[in-house]
C-alpha cells in the first residue's frame, strides 16, 4: 500500500473515532492524491440505512424568525412576490387619515444674499450702502409685510429682528435640553427632524456670546397653500453673531467644535408663521446657505474614501470630489 | 402509533410561550474584570407577561445598551472607550454548540477573531463572523469608531432561543420528540486594544507571584519574638 493511502486510511479512522467529518479540502486534496483504482471510501457499503433512519422523522417547515428583517434588503418585486406565496394582500395603497399642514415644503422665492456680506467693514462705502439699503425699497417685501399686518397689526420690522433672536436662542437652548415641546413651538416641522436627527445620542453645549451687529429683515414673502385664504408667510433675518459649539458623542468625547473658542457666525434664516392660523406663531423654518460661504470646520476624524467605479464608456467621468469632506461634514452635527 | 396525549403536549409545547431566556451566560463565566458598561433595569415592567398567541420578540434590553447616553468626560478624566452592543435573534443553531465558539473569541481583537473564525469547521462560526462584521460597521456609522480594527471583543456569549418540538419514530412504534433549537448570539465591541489578560483568576507571571509570595511572608506578625 502506498504511503498516502496509508495516511489517508489512518485519517479517515482517526476521523471515525473522534467523530469528527473529515474537512472537505482535506477529502478533495486525498482523492485528488490518490489513483482511481485506490479510492477512499466516504460512503458507507450500503446507504439504505441513512436513507430508512431519514423517513423516521416527520418532516416539519421551519419558520424563519428573521424574516422581517430580511424583508428590508428585498426590492419591491421581491416583497410581491413573497407576499403572494403567502396569500397576503399587499398594504392599502391609499392613506384614510386626515393630514393637517402646519408649515410649508420649503422656501419659496429665496433671499440671494449679496456677495462679500459679512467680509466688508461697516465704516467703507459699500458696507454703508447694504446697511443703508433698507427694506422699504423693496415691493414685493413691502407688499408681503402689507399682508402680514391686515392679520396682525401691530406687525413691525424693527421689532420682529428682536423677537426672532430670541426665537433662535429658545429653538437652540430648546435642542440642546432636548426640550420637544419648546422645540416644536419654536420650530417648524421641516426643520424639526433636520435639527433632532443631527443630535440624537449626543450631547449638544451651545451658546449665543452676543450679537456682532443687530439683526436685520432682508426679505418678506407670503404665499399660499390650496386655498387662497390659506396664507403663510416667510420672513429671512440676517443674524451675525458670536456663538460657542461643543458636540459631545456618546461616550462624552468632543467630536466638534470647542467649549472655550467662540466663532463669528452668519447666516440668513428664514422665519415662517401660518397667518391664517390664529394660533400660528413665528417659528425657525430653513436656513439659505449662499454659494460664497466658506465650509465650516472640518470635523476631527477620518472616514474610508469609498472607491469610485470606473465610468462605463459613453458616460461622463464622475467628478472625484472630496467625498470624505463631504460626508464628514454632513455628520458633523451643527446644530443650526 | 403515537399516543393522542402526547401529540396534545408536543403541539401545546410548540404554541405556548417559551420559558423566559435562561440566566445569561454570564453566570457561568468565571470571575472577570468588571465591565465598564452600567446595569440598566428591567426591559419592561415587572407584572406585564407577554401574550401566548403574540410571536416572540426575543431579547430586548441589549440593543438598548446602545442608547445610553454618557455626560462628557472633564479634561482630568481618561477618555470612555466607544462600544457597541449587537445580537443576532433566534439563529438555526443549538445554544451549546455555540457556546465553544462564543466563548473562543472573549478577549481578542476583531481582527484575530474574524481571523480565527475563518478556520473554525462549524456553522456557528459563519454566524459570529456576520454579527462581527455588522458590529464592526454599526460601531463605525453610529458610535464614533474612527478605526474599524480599533476593535475588541469584550463580550461574547449565547442564550437559548425558541425550540420548537417535532415527532420522530424509534423502533418498535416507539416515539420521540426532536428538538429544533435555536439561539441569540450576543456581542459586545470595545473601542482600543485588547487586554492581556481577559479572565480574573489568570495565572500570573513567576516574576509576579514569587513577589506576592515574598510580600505575604514579610507580612506575617511573629508572636512571642524578641
Amino acid at each position: 500500500m502506498t504511503t498516502v493511502l496509508k495516511s489517508a486510511i489512518v485519517i479517515g479512522t482517526v476521523a471515525k473515532a473522534c467523530r469528527l467529518k473529515v474537512p472537505q479540502q482535506t477529502r478533495q486534496i486525498l482523492a485528488a492524491q490518490l489513483p482511481a483504482s485506490e479510492q477512499m471510501r466516504f460512503k458507507h457499503w450500503n446507504p439504505k440505512f441513512r436513507v430508512l433512519r431519514g423517513k423516521k422523522i416527520i418532516k416539519v417547515e421551519l419558520p424563519n424568525f428573521n424574516e422581517d428583517e430580511e424583508a428590508k434588503q428585498l426590492s419591491p418585486d421581491e416583497i410581491r412576490k413573497k407576499l403572494k406565496e403567502k396569500g397576503m394582500l399587499p398594504p392599502r395603497p391609499w392613506q384614510e387619515r386626515t393630514m393637517s399642514i402646519g408649515c410649508t415644503g420649503g422656501v419659496f422665492e429665496e433671499y440671494v444674499p449679496p456677495e462679500g456680506d459679512g467680509k466688508v467693514s461697516i465704516v467703507s462705502t459699500t458696507g454703508a450702502k447694504q446697511r443703508l439699503t433698507a427694506l422699504e425699497k423693496k415691493g414685493k417685501s413691502m407688499l408681503s409685510v402689507r399682508k402680514i399686518r391686515s392679520y396682525d397689526e401691530e406687525f413691525d420690522v424693527g421689532e420682529f429682528a428682536e423677537q426672532a433672536v430670541e426665537i433662535y436662542k429658545a429653538a437652540h437652548q430648546a435642542l440642546t435640553a432636548r426640550d420637544k415641546a419648546t422645540l416644536h413651538a419654536n420650530v417648524t416641522e421641516l426643520a424639526y427632524p433636520k435639527m433632532m436627527q443631527n443630535v440624537r445620542h449626543k450631547t449638544v453645549r451651545w451658546q449665543l456670546l452676543k450679537s456682532l451687529e443687530p439683526p436685520r429683515v432682508v426679505h418678506v414673502r407670503h404665499t399660499d397653500i390650496l386655498n387662497k385664504e390659506n396664507v403663510f408667510a416667510q420672513v429671512t433675518v440676517r443674524l451675525h453673531t458670536q456663538q460657542l459649539l461643543a458636540i459631545y458623542d456618546r461616550f462624552g468625547r468632543l467630536m466638534y467644535g470647542s467649549e472655550v473658542v467662540g466663532k463669528d457666525v452668519l447666516e440668513y434664516v428664514v422665519f415662517e408663521k401660518h397667518l391664517a392660523d390664529e394660533y400660528g406663531r413665528w417659528r425657525i423654518h430653513s436656513k439659505v446657505v449662499p454659494d460664497w460661504m466658506p465650509a465650516r470646520d472640518p470635523v476631527t476624524r477620518t472616514w474610508r474614501k469609498e472607491p469610485v467605479p470606473p465610468p462605463e464608456e459613453g458616460e461622463a467621468e464622475p467628478e472625484k470630489g472630496d467625498q470624505g469632506a463631504e460626508t464628514g461634514e454632513k455628520a458633523a452635527a451643527a446644530a443650526s | 402509533m403515537l399516543s393522542a396525549r402526547i401529540l396534545q403536549r408536543i403541539i401545546a409545547t410548540n404554541a405556548a410561550w417559551p420559558g423566559g431566556i435562561t440566566a445569561a451566560a454570564a453566570t457561568l463565566l468565571p470571575s472577570r474584570v468588571p465591565s465598564s458598561v452600567p446595569e440598566l433595569g428591567p426591559a419592561r415592567p415587572a407584572g406585564v407577561r407577554a401574550m401566548s398567541f403574540l410571536p416572540p420578540t426575543g431579547p430586548r434590553r441589549w440593543p438598548l445598551y446602545n442608547e445610553q447616553v454618557f455626560p462628557p468626560t472633564g479634561a482630568d478624566e481618561a477618555p470612555r472607550p466607544a462600544f457597541v452592543c449587537h445580537v443576532k435573534t433566534n439563529v438555526k443553531y443549538s445554544t451549546k454548540k455555540m457556546w465553544y465558539i462564543a466563548s473562543m473569541i472573549r478577549g481578542m481583537s476583531i481582527e484575530e477573531a474574524l481571523k480565527q473564525l475563518q478556520f473554525v469547521n462549524k456553522k456557528g462560526a459563519q454566524i459570529v463572523s456576520e454579527a462581527l462584521k455588522e458590529a464592526q460597521e454599526m460601531a463605525v456609522r453610529d458610535h464614533n469608531v474612527e478605526f474599524k480594527n480599533n476593535l475588541w471583543v469584550a463580550e461574547s456569549f449565547a442564550t437559548k432561543g425558541r425550540v420548537l418540538k417535532g415527532l420522530r419514530r424509534h423502533a418498535r412504534a416507539r416515539p420521540g420528540i426532536v428538538h429544533y433549537r435555536y439561539t441569540h448570539y450576543f456581542v459586545r465591541l470595545e473601542e482600543g486594544a485588547p487586554p492581556e489578560q481577559y479572565y480574573a483568576d489568570a495565572p500570573l507571571p513567576p516574576e509576579e507571584m514569587l513577589k506576592r509570595w515574598l510580600e505575604q511572608r514579610r507580612q506575617r506578625t511573629i508572636t512571642h519574638s524578641l
